[in-house]
Formats: structure tokens, sequence, C-alpha cells
């Protein structure tokens, strides 16, 4: 019939009026987020709180907007040392590719999503500084302990 | 009348214009936000309640801006002439059987005859203010607002035919009593093709979605009101508030028995506050078809208006007349 396409518009909007909304009281209420939401970057640590980064890098080479940098050092026994795991929150649009290349399930996005800072300076975070990195035998087997 | 007395009418429909204004704002952004699935204002005041008080007291408080190219005098008094024929227009609404603010023998008339004053007002605004966005805003409007007057007047035409008055208060007391002993003697029954008319048309006279080109929030900005900042903007804000509250009035003047409850007697202290929720559940529907529906394209606009609705309401009038004339010599045939 011409014009029921009005009618049906008026019934949706009518039922949407008594269904209540969906939006919460945002700062007082919050959502539960699902758990496959994509938000700041995290590093992982094991039982034992240390990190579980072994400072291969391919996290660095996958990011396609470059927001993730490690500074490594090594030291005389050839070990792995991180200084710093740079993230820059403020460019990464949370693709989540650095944590799909990662073998050692090393780092995850978190639910950390209320990321607005009042300084600029803030929006470049040191994940890890000054750590020794996980040697990779242990991460993936955990027998060296 | 004293001139005492006609101060006092005119301050108390300046107070009635404002709180309309105010408390419609309010309703709109509520509805809207509710037929959106929202909120809507809620951090102002309990319920956000308070919001619309503020957003008046940055309106009274902001700069007063006037483009350098434009035309300094037009501009000026454009949003004065949008206003004051919505003011004026309060002046034939009957509130109660002794409530109003006079009798006029044409009161109908001058409602609709105000009301057509404001597209003048619209296209001197979106002149004078020298910017193409305001202008196109301006040339809609005139189009369109001038266009939707013709189906607007026709379609009151039918009620005033039954009623055999163009006195708001003469309509409104012929819709007293019930036919066949159970329905209401609104004018909506007989005359429900002449009120379909009459919301489509009023809907496109106050500028509201789906007709509200004159505006187009998303293509034009602000249309015609885009150059006009501080109380300027909020005179043309408040004045297309208070054009809503006047056509729903008009409406329920002329379809819905005015103050008047259906089956019962209305007694006089309760009769404006019949009047005003008769009116404001008008509004509130007014205000569901612009959170439903999306806006026309202009050219569409146009041709529903003069190849549809003009045309109907014309045919509609042709054929209430005959059936007015016609029904007492046929009543007189079947009884005899």
């Amino acid at each position: 019939m011409w014009g029921s396409g009005i009618l049906k518009g008026f019934a949706i909007t009518m039922r949407n009026m008594f269904r209540g909304p969906i939006t919460v009281m945002y700062p007082e209420q919050k959502l539960t987020l699902p758990e496959r939401a994509r938000w700041a970057v995290a590093p992982r640590y094991d039982a034992e709180g240390r990190p579980k980064c072994t400072a291969c890098l391919i996290c660095v080479n996958e990011c396609p907007d470059h927001v993730l940098n490690l500074e490594v050092s090594k030291s005389e026994d050839g070990a792995k040392h991180i200084d710093r795991y740079v993230y820059e929150v403020g460019a990464c649009m949370m693709c989540g590719l650095c944590v799909e290349a990662c073998p050692f399930d090393a780092i995850e996005m978190s639910h950390e999503y209320e990321l607005a800072t009042r300084d600029h300076g803030d929006l470049v975070r040191v994940l890890l500084r000054d750590v020794d990195a996980a040697s990779t035998r242990r991460a993936k087997g955990g027998d060296d302990a | 009348m004293s001139a005492l007395g006609i101060l006092g009418r005119f301050a108390a429909m300046l107070v009635l214009l404002l709180v309309n204004g105010v408390v419609l704002i309010y309703m709109l952004r509520k509805v809207l936000g509710r037929l959106h699935l929202r909120i809507g204002p809620n951090r102002v005041g309990p319920f956000g309640l308070l919001q619309t008080t503020n957003d008046v007291i940055k309106l009274l408080t902001k700069e007063d801006l006037r483009p350098d190219s434009a035309d300094a005098w037009l501009f000026n008094i454009a949003p004065y002439l949008i206003f004051v024929p919505s003011f004026m227009a309060y002046i034939p609404l009957v509130f109660g059987p002794t409530l109003a603010v006079t009798n006029l023998d044409t009161g109908l008339l001058l409602a609709f005859a105000l009301t057509s004053l404001v597209p003048l007002g619209v296209l001197m605004a979106g002149w004078s203010s020298n910017s193409k966005w305001s202008l196109i805003g301006g040339m809609r409007a005139a189009g369109l607002q001038i266009a939707y007057e013709v189906p607007l007047l026709l379609s009151a035409l039918g009620p005033v035919m039954m009623a055999g008055s163009l006195d708001p208060a003469r309509i409104v007391a012929a819709q007293s009593g019930v036919w066949l002993g159970f329905i209401p003697r609104w004018f909506v029954i007989p005359q429900i093709l002449a009120f379909v008319v009459y919301a489509i048309a009023s809907q496109a006279e106050t500028q509201q979605t789906p007709f509200d080109m004159s505006e187009a929030e998303s293509e034009l900005i602000t249309g015609f009101a885009n150059e006009y900042g501080g109380m300027r903007f909020g005179f043309m804000y408040l004045a297309e508030f208070s054009n809503t509250f006047i056509v729903s009035a008009i409406g329920t003047m002329l379809f819905f028995g005015g103050w008047q409850l259906p089956w019962v007697a209305t007694p006089a202290w309760l009769a404006p506050f019949v009047f005003i929720a008769k009116t404001y559940t008008g509004i509130f529907v007014m205000m569901w078809a612009r959170g439903s529906l999306p806006r026309f394209r202009v050219d569409q606009m146009l041709s529903f208006c003069w190849k549809v609705l003009i045309p109907v309401s014309l045919a509609w009038v042709v054929v209430w007349a005959c059936v007015q004339r016609l029904w007492p010599v046929v009543a007189m045939a079947v009884s005899r």
C-alpha cells in the first residue's frame, strides 16, 4: 500500500520509545565490553610477574602505524635486555596485528578504553622499562623457569 | 477594554510563549532522544530539566554579531518579523469557554494570516545575511511555506463549513455533544481527509522534519538562521516552537473539539488544561514524525504539495460543500 512504509517507520520509532534508552549515563555507569574488544596494547606477565616479552621485535615490524618501538641491549652472556618498550597510543588504530603476530603471547589488546589525556606527552607510553627479556625457551616451554 | 487589560493580556501571551518555548525545546530533545533509544538531556538539574533554561541564558548573554557584508537594516529587523507574527497568533486561540485573549469573528483568518507572514521574515533573514547558505535556506522557506499555506487553508475550510463560522470560539462550541449517542462531535471524524492534509501542511508550515529544507541541518547548517547568533537567533528559534504550538492549537480547535472533553461537560476551570493537553498531544505527534521520517528533497516536496495535497484538499472542499448543501434535502426526502 502506498504510504505503508511511513506507517511502519512510525511504528518502529514508537516501539523504540517504549524500549527505553540503550545508552547509559557514561561516567557513572559503564557497559561491559565484549571479550574481544580491542583497546590499548598492554604487556602480559607470567605467573611470577615477569614480562613474557622476548624482545623478538616481530610486533614492532608488524605494526602498520609504527607506534611500537623496542629499545634492546645485550648483556655479556648474550641475553636480551629491554631498555624501553615504547607505545604511541595516540597514533594506534587498535588493529591488533601486533597481538596476532606475537609468537609468545606477550602482549594483549586490553580493555582500557578511557584513553583521553590532558597532556600530549601522555599519549606516548612506556610499556616496559629496564627489564630482562624472557628467554625464548622459557616463554615457550617454561622448563627454564 | 482598558489599557491595563490589554497590557495584561499581552503579558500573559508573552509568558505563555516563553514557557512554551522552554518546555517544548526540552520536550523535543527528550522525545527525540527516546525515539532514538537515547536518554536526551540529563546533566543540568534533575532529568536535565534546567538544560533549556541554561541554553536561554547562554543565548541572552552571547555577543550580538552581524556580518560586515550583511544588509544591516534587514538583518536586524528579520528576527522580529519572524517573532512578532507568531506572538500575535496567540490572540485568536480559545483556551476555555471564557478564556481567550479576545473574541474575533474572523479569528481563524487572523491566525492563518499571521502565520503566513513568517516566510517573509525568513526570506528577509536569508537575503540580508549575504551568505549563499542563508539565501538558499530563505528561498526554500519562501517556496515551501507559501506553497503549503494553500492546503493548510483549504483543509481548514471543511470544519469552518461545518461550524458555519470563522470564529474559533464558535467552531469549538459547534463540536459539543455526540453523534448517534456515543461518537463525540469532533470534526476530525467526518473531516478525516482534511485533518490528514492539515497535519502534513502544518508540519511543513512549521519547518519541521521531514519538511525542514529551509534549515536542512546536514546541507545548509541552519539555512536562513546561519549568520545569526545570540538572542536574534533565539527569537527565530523561539518563533519556530511557538508556531508549532499555534498550528497544534488551531488543529485542536478545528478538529478535536478545542477545550471540550468528550462525552462529559467540561467545567470552566478544567478547560484550559484540556486544551493544553490536547495541543501537547498534537505537538508530540509532530515530534514523533520528526523523529521518524527522513527529509524530502525540495522537488519531491513541492510536487507533493502542488500535485497531491492541493488537488485533494480542493476536491474535499467541493465534495464537502455538496454534502453540506445536499444533506438536508436527502434527509428530508428520506423522512418523507
